[in-house]
């Protein structure tokens, strides 16, 4: 599979790049700016996840009520983030909708009075969070697991740390951080490339403004092991959380990894292992996965195994887990479940290419993790060159059974 | 909206609706029945969305799990739902490899093996299903409201069915609902991709033309009758959240007030320009978030509305704010603008709907099963939400939205807020 995709770098840093998405009569842009959590200040805890939930709440031009007036006019969707935000909209209002896009991310009006009410909102959403058990083991799973690393706490910030949140919080970390240089804006739609970038160059070029040096934090360390929390709740389930720190999006066994996670525990309907045994054979659960690979960044992800279950199968599905890490790492995975998931791998990514939005993310990824435009052709081969061997050695060096973090709330 | 399908019917009822769209080499397959939660008699609840799960654990030709593996080899997905009114199955796969799925789909329309011991298994999955659904406040919330709505129609069950009617089943109430239900006459197929029609017809003749029907009707279902006055209910979730349904009965899908009760939706709610957000978000800042939504199913069905209050805000003041608004639509109408408004972003997200072969497959199928005319009313959309004018909004409001037609269902925080 290959695509019509191209890049630009304007002036002012920023990396704009077109998907064509020949067929579809919609368009999409996403704008990644150089900024994430992790650039906030033990004193900032949260303020970029506001800054995400305030954007569309009006720019210097528009109110929030203006703003969404101009969107429905457009028939469009537009959705802030932490590192910038995304439009949709029909590809004959594309033009229309990438002004609303630079207006709210570039300049938002974080009026006090909505500052407040949004903050409010959030100080719901964490409420809400601590009487889902689902939420409630994986924040605390995530905090086991990342111990000093920023990852270690929620995005959204903790209540204390939002409910102390202002407007002029979010001002002064936006003028630091919201600004060209260093980001990505990728755009997908039926328009031929050059006409997509030269569309996305007028509407970006002007902008301007730099970021300041990142201080980026040490990987997380791998527990001692023995770390096992329940947080009982009055539920129906109990959500079971098992593992720990896992690998980098550009550790090069990332590819060995995926094809180990789909043996393991991510394949489709129940061809994985884990799914087969916890799922389909012994009936303990509707929900159950475990992968390393999916979750690898700029920062190390996590080896996460989850279950939903009745409280009486809880150390079952545990003692189930731990005997399937163990013998994919004792023992090599069978030709055939080699040769099976390498066939589903290579056949099944062209549907990550469907929708505008998955091709601007993949062009996004593409940039940020060095990959290549063109690994969506080479990819079929990185998975099919995968050995056995490779899947044995990666279990043993990156699933670490004596270092796993074990967390379970609810019922 | 429509787009150009090609339609084969086989001389035991069965249908598929075929169309060409060539711009990725991938090819979705759906298959519908039209047998939902609406169909089970009580005590055989849950039956349904059982039977959806049994589908994929064996039948005469592929062995327990060779469906997925089949699929997975083949570099596709599949997967299934089950709905009030229908059933649905789909694959999305390559274009050199997806006719694989039309050969599942007509092994598995009547010769699902329906093994006893796989049943028992899979009961557990699907009773651990039911508690996940039970530990989510807005899924509790949503299961009291139709169930205090309809009281006598069968959308009173949930979908899933009631826990101690799952328990109870047996396999052999299984195998008579299967083929009672399942067979090329309450059959059809829609698939779209990266076909060739003419080899894609010949395939579906070959294996499909010799399966038995039922040789049954679908059975025909109770009627809900007037609400002779509001309703109300109370529940009880844990944390410290107020969430509250209303619902009100309206009518099926693809009448002229669908399309109507679609705008009125968006008028009310759709974004931040939208009334109720600027009344209870914005301005009086009652609620976190607003949301309505317009149901219509094979039967009349539902127009929701959901809030979920800001702490300290009594759900009366909310309803009374909600009473207000629909009464200043009822005497006043809306703007011209607002009008305009919603019937550019429905008609927007029609294209939104149609971005994948899958998406486009699922709006098509949905239209054949739950639209009287079936998915030809499509070609109708633009024209019905042109006419959805001032008139019918008035019309709408003052129709379905009286008050003995309210019914109101609280999800109050439970007594000690535990969380």
């Amino acid at each position: 599979m290959k695509l019509e995709i191209g890049e630009r770098t304007l002036d002012n840093g920023l990396t704009i790049i077109a998907v064509r998405n020949a067929g579809v009569y919609t368009y999409a842009a996403g704008l990644v700016l150089d900024v994430d959590m992790r650039d906030e200040f033990a004193e900032e805890e949260g303020v970029g996840n506001l800054i995400g939930d305030c954007l569309d709440e009006g720019t210097a031009h528009r109110t929030g009520v203006e703003l969404a007036m101009a969107l429905d006019e457009l028939g469009g969707r537009l959705l802030g983030n932490a590192s910038g935000g995304t439009v949709m909209s029909p590809a004959k209002n594309s033009t229309a909708a990438l002004v609303l896009l630079r207006e709210m991310v570039f300049e938002p009006a974080f009026a006090e009075r909505e500052v407040k009410r949004v903050r409010d909102e959030v100080l719901q959403e964490i409420e809400i969070e601590e009487s889902d058990p689902r939420q409630v083991a994986s924040l605390r799973f995530q905090k086991e697991v990342y111990g000093a690393h920023p990852f270690a706490r929620p995005a959204r910030g903790s209540a204390k740390a939002v409910a102390s949140r202002g407007a002029d919080d979010l001002h002064r970390f936006h003028k630091k951080w919201f600004a060209p240089q260093g980001s990505y804006l990728a755009a997908g739609g039926p328009a031929e490339v050059e006409t997509t970038l030269d569309e996305l160059e007028a509407a970006f070029s002007d902008v301007d403004g730099s970021v300041p040096e990142h201080v980026r934090p040490e990987p997380p360390v791998m527990t001692e092991g023995g770390v096992d929390i329940h947080l009982p709740m009055d539920r129906e389930q109990v959500h079971v959380l098992l593992g720990h720190p896992g690998i980098r999006r550009s550790n090069p066994d990332f590819y060995a990894l995926s094809v180990m996670d789909h043996v393991l525990g991510t394949g489709p309907g129940f061809t994985s292992r884990i799914s087969r045994r916890l799922r389909d054979e012994l009936g303990l659960c509707y929900s159950v996965h475990a992968a390393i690979s999916s979750s690898a960044g700029e920062e190390p992800g996590t080896f996460t195994a989850y279950i939903g279950t009745s409280p009486e199968h809880r150390q079952k599905a545990i003692d189930e887990f731990l005997a399937e890490i163990d013998r994919i790492r004792e023992e090599k995975v069978t030709e055939k479940e080699l040769h099976d998931v390498q066939k589903y791998l290579t056949g099944s990514y062209v549907f990550a290419f469907e929708r505008n939005t998955q091709l601007a993310r993949y062009a996004v990824r593409a940039k940020r993790f060095d990959l290549g435009f063109d690994h969506i052709e080479r990819y079929p081969d990185l998975i099919r060159s995968v050995t056995r061997d490779d899947v044995q050695r990666v279990a043993q060096e990156y699933l670490r059974p004596e270092h796993l973090v074990r967390v379970s709330a609810g019922a | 909206m429509l787009p150009n399908v090609h339609e084969v019917s086989l001389s035991n009822g069965f249908r598929a609706l075929l169309v060409e769209r060539s711009s990725l080499p991938v090819v979705a397959s759906t298959i519908w029945y039209t047998v939902g939660s609406r169909d089970e008699r009580t005590t055989e609840t849950g039956l349904s969305h059982f039977l959806e799960h049994m589908m994929f654990k064996g039948t005469d030709r592929y062995a327990k799990g060779e469906i997925d593996l089949a699929t997975s080899l083949m570099g596709g997905s599949n997967n299934a739902f089950t709905d009030h009114d229908l059933t649905a199955y789909y694959f999305s796969l390559a274009a050199d490899r997806w006719e694989a799925a039309l050969e599942i789909e007509a092994s598995r329309m009547r010769g699902c093996t329906l093994d006893e011991a796989e049943f028992t298994a899979e009961k557990s999955v699907v009773l651990e299903e039911l508690a996940m659904g039970d530990d989510d406040p807005w899924n509790s919330l949503h299961q009291a409201t139709e169930a205090v709505v309809f009281q006598v129609h069968s959308y009173h069950h949930p979908i899933i069915g009631w826990k101690e009617d799952l328990e109870r089943l047996g396999v052999g109430g299984m195998r008579d609902y299967y083929q009672r239900n399942y067979g090329p006459d309450r059959a059809f197929l829609v698939v779209v991709g990266d076909i060739d029609i003419p080899k894609t017809e010949s395939h579906i003749r070959e294996l499909f033309e010799g399966i038995e029907t039922t040789g049954g009707e679908r059975a025909s279902v109770l009627s809900e009758p007037q609400s002779s006055g509001e309703r109300r209910a109370t529940i009880r979730a844990p944390g410290k959240t107020t969430r509250m349904a209303i619902a009100i009965r309206t009518c099926c899908m693809g009448e002229q007030d669908d399309f109507n009760l679609d705008v009125l939706s968006c008028v009310l709610s759709s974004g931040q320009g939208s009334r109720l957000f600027r009344e209870m978000v914005l301005d009086n800042q009652m609620v976190t978030d607003v949301s309505t939504y317009n149901e219509p199913r094979l039967d009349p069905g539902l127009f929701w509305f959901a809030f979920e209050l800001l702490p300290g805000v009594e759900p009366q003041a909310v309803e009374d704010c909600l009473r207000t608004e629909l009464q200043r639509v009822a005497a006043d109408g809306v703007e011209e603008s607002e009008l305009r408004r919603a019937r550019i972003q429905l008609e927007s997200s029609f294209l939104f709907e149609e971005e994948t072969a899958l998406d486009s497959a699922l709006k098509i199928g949905r239209w054949e099963a739950q639209c009287q005319g079936g998915y030809r009313r499509l070609a109708e959309v633009e024209t019905r939400y042109a006419v959805a004018d001032n008139d019918a909004m008035r019309s709408v409001v003052q129709n379905y939205f009286s008050i003995e037609g309210w019914n109101v269902i609280h999800s109050l925080p439970t007594e000690n807020g535990e969380s």
